[in-house]
């Protein structure tokens, strides 16, 4: 698995605007569940918005340097990106100097936002200390391939035909072993999918909080390209171990109702976490209303918190 | 503008930022050492008081202030302050405790100083400059 994800950049201003597609493929870390058809890792949408200004802020400064996650006001996710669409990706640039880049950007299928970035803001450090020039600079080559679209239809009757729509839900036969509930204390089994879950969980009051705890291993393999020369567990993933811890405590709670994200706040990431890290993050309930739920999440790594954020999930009518 | 005006949002967006209690900050409460920012802390306090006041601060605009009159060159040194940085420094914060100021200072040091008035004053100064520049209709 890679862990770039913007496919193409069709367009950029330096300092100022970056446009870009990925789709989404079965190549893509997918969602599986008995409900629809596979989708995206929803945060990985907001990771190649990421990844996309990333790309945006360091040709304007020449690649001397690189953004880091750091703070996020609010990513909403609107739908999921389904197996088979291409989304076009936006990102504008708001401020940028040499401490860090503050950015907006907007996903989109359909003409359709599916998924956007408000108020995100990434320090910047040294490029050489994640990735070596020459490697980033091929990176950037190879994806760097301006494409002319006058309009959104342009775009999507290339990329968005009937024809490209991907599997049916019949098709379908499997659920995705990590959104499978275990009980406390019960190790992950070694057949689901390691990566983006956490390990185990260590405590759980149903409806009131949970606790879980990850191994982060230098075998998981977003670590390759998230960094050649410092590997460090990227937000979006543990975004993801989080959703997913989420889903278990909505389901321990017996809330009688079924809920789908909607959006992560207040995300902010302290430091990094290494592989050979043990990380143990806190869910519990910031509000409970008719209509949502919103969960505060603190990650500690050594008794440090290292990563906080709110996640609200709308009650599905 | 003053103190009393700027203190109560100020307070409020520390304590969100740095998620704890308004009841655990103080006037004079240092972020670092009192309160445990981090540097991605100070990065996300500017944003919010730059949304909040409607300011802009740029970066490293303490340090400016502080320095005054002062070139670069005679504020510090390889880093370090000079004894004249060092005094201007401490005639800046003046409500930073004396005790607080270690010679030897390195210019990387000084953020640990800031307490939460120290930003209140940053404010007031950006607000100021603001109202200063606006044209007389």
């Amino acid at each position: 698995m890679r862990f770039l994800f913007v496919d193409r950049i069709l367009d950029l201003v330096e300092g100022k605007s970056v446009r870009g597609i990925k789709h989404i493929t079965a190549d893509c870390p997918l969602i599986v569940d008995q409900i629809s058809k596979p989708y995206f890792i929803p945060s990985l949408i907001g990771e190649t918005l990421g990844q996309l200004t990333a790309w945006n802020v360091m040709t304007t400064n020449a690649f001397k340097a690189r953004p880091v996650a750091g703070i996020v006001h609010e990513a909403s996710l609107k739908r999921p990106a389904f197996l088979g669409e291409t989304i076009l990706l936006e990102s504008f640039i708001d401020q940028l100097d040499d401490a860090a880049v503050e950015y907006h950007s907007t996903a989109y299928i359909h003409d359709e936002p599916i998924f956007t970035i408000e108020g995100a803001l990434g320090p910047l450090l040294p490029m050489t200390d994640f990735i070596d020039d020459h490697l980033i600079r091929t990176q950037f080559k190879q994806i760097y391939r301006p494409g002319v679209f006058s309009t959104t239809h342009e775009f999507n009757s290339l990329f968005n035909s009937p024809t490209f729509r991907g599997l049916s839900p019949e098709s379908t036969k499997f659920l995705d072993p990590a959104d499978k509930l275990r009980d406390v204390g019960e190790f992950r089994k070694p057949e689901e999918h390691p990566s983006f879950s956490f390990d185990r969980i260590l405590n759980s009051d149903p409806g009131v909080s949970i606790t879980a705890q990850k191994h982060v291993s230098f075998a998981a393999p977003y670590f390759p390209d998230h960094f050649p020369n410092q590997p460090v567990l990227p937000l979006t993933i543990l975004l993801e171990c989080i959703r997913r811890l989420a889903l278990s405590f909505i389901h321990q709670a017996n809330f009688n109702a079924k809920y789908r994200l909607h959006t992560f706040k207040k995300i902010k990431m302290k430091t990094f976490v290494h592989p050979g890290d043990l990380i143990t993050s806190t869910l519990s309930i910031k509000e409970h209303t008719a209509d949502l739920l919103t969960l505060s999440s603190q990650t500690e790594l050594e008794g440090k918190r290292v990563c906080v954020l709110e996640l609200t999930f709308l009650k599905e009518i | 503008m003053n103190l009393e005006n700027v203190y109560p949002k100020v307070r409020e967006i520390i304590a969100d930022v740095l998620v704890i209690d308004e009841s655990e900050i103080e006037p004079t409460s240092r972020l670092i050492e009192d309160l445990g920012a981090e540097s991605i802390d100070f990065l996300d306090l500017v944003f919010q008081l730059e949304k909040a006041f409607q300011i802009k601060i740029p970066r490293g605009q303490i340090e400016k202030n502080a320095r005054g009159n002062l070139s670069e060159a005679e504020f510090e040194k390889g880093g370090e302050l000079t004894p004249k940085g060092l005094e201007v420094l401490k005639a800046y914060l003046n409500e930073v405790p004396e005790a607080y100021f270690k010679p030897h200072l390195k210019v990387s040091e000084i953020p640990m100083l800031f307490t939460v008035e120290t930003f209140c004053k940053l404010i007031i100064s950006a607000l100021n400059e603001q109202k200063t520049a606006e044209p007389v209709s």
